[in-house]
């Protein structure tokens, strides 16, 4: 049951036939693992937490510095130097006390991987490397969690559902390969981190509350610069090295 | 006597070769990204499946450069 003050506070939600009462009780119950806490994170983190998703774990390993402060609003510049899974915490925790906020600082990679999503519903991408986002993968495949990704760069941004067993995941896409060299960060707008980490935001909210992921098995991709969105479809890859996908 | 088809790459017309491969596109088009997206009259295209796929007249090829930041 929701409280009459919870009542209050999603009522605006709980009128879509898709969410109702069920449906908030659903996101009241949702585990959600957020792995980073930057231009997409900040955004991820106020809606999943405005919603009403019952916990969230915040992994950062950085801390907040000045440059980050045109897109990453979940910061203030009374935060520089801070953590930002701690920066991000303070403020959550201030939107919704009923949102249970675990913030981690420290970067995840395989070896702890698995213990940091302990039995999170879902993987919510908030990176910024293609690296992490294989361990993110690997992590997804193995534990059968569903990974919602998402990336930017200036005008554009990408993002994708996948669901282990059922989709394609993120190396059929962009399969594994040693890096040269570690790409400069790309230029970044605000707004274009707002779009694509709202539309994840909408993808774990259907993945909480039981709708069909709309992004499962195909990348939507959105520009700045012609203001146009596309999906395209991706099949399972029978070559992929990590979901080893069977061939046909 | 023309060999060249027309084809469309990232909106705009070429002339390619008729026995041009995605591959081929790519070298040409000078795309380096290792994590480039190919999309081939709206099908995405695996990327082992590059040197073995033909265009035809009047296809559409989409270079689609990852977004990893964030």
């Amino acid at each position: 049951m929701l409280t009459e003050e919870e009542a209050r506070r999603y009522s605006r939600q709980v009128a879509l036939p898709e969410i109702g009462v069920e449906g908030q009780l659903r996101l009241a119950a949702g585990r959600v693992m957020v792995v980073g806490l930057g231009g997409l994170g900040s955004i991820a983190a106020y809606y999943l937490a405005a919603a009403g998703v019952g916990y969230l774990k915040l992994i950062d390993r950085d801390r907040v510095a000045v440059e980050n402060l045109n897109r990453q609003i979940l910061h203030s510049t009374f935060d520089l130097e801070r953590p930002k899974p701690e920066s991000a915490a303070e403020k959550l925790s201030r939107l919704n006390p009923h949102c249970r906020i675990e913030a981690v600082h420290t970067a995840i990679e395989d070896s702890n991987a698995a213990a940091l999503l302990a039995d999170c519903d879902v993987i919510f991408d908030a990176t910024d490397n293609r690296e992490t986002r294989q361990v993110l993968n690997r992590l997804s495949l193995r534990r059968q969690v569903p990974f919602v990704y998402g990336g930017i760069s200036g005008w554009e941004g990408m993002a994708s559902t996948f669901i282990p067993g059922r989709t394609a995941c993120f190396s059929c896409l962009f399969p594994p390969h040693a890096e040269t060299a570690k790409p400069a960060p790309p230029p970044v707008l605000g707004p274009t981190a707002g779009i694509v980490a709202s539309i994840q935001c909408l993808e774990t909210i259907r993945l909480l509350v039981g709708c069909v992921p709309q992004l499962a098995g195909r990348l939507l991709r959105f520009s700045g610069l012609t203001m146009e969105f596309r999906k395209l479809q991706i099949d399972r890859n029978p070559g992929c090295p990590v979901c080893g996908a069977p061939a046909g | 006597m023309s060999v060249c088809i027309r084809i469309t790459v990232n909106g705009l017309p070429e002339e390619v070769s008729p026995s041009a491969t995605l591959a081929d596109l790519i070298d040409r088009f000078r795309e380096m990204d290792r994590d480039l997206i190919v999309e081939h009259n709206g099908r995405f295209v695996f990327p082992q499946d590059y040197a073995s796929t033909g265009v035809a007249p009047n296809d559409r090829v989409e270079f689609i450069h990852p977004n990893f930041g964030g």
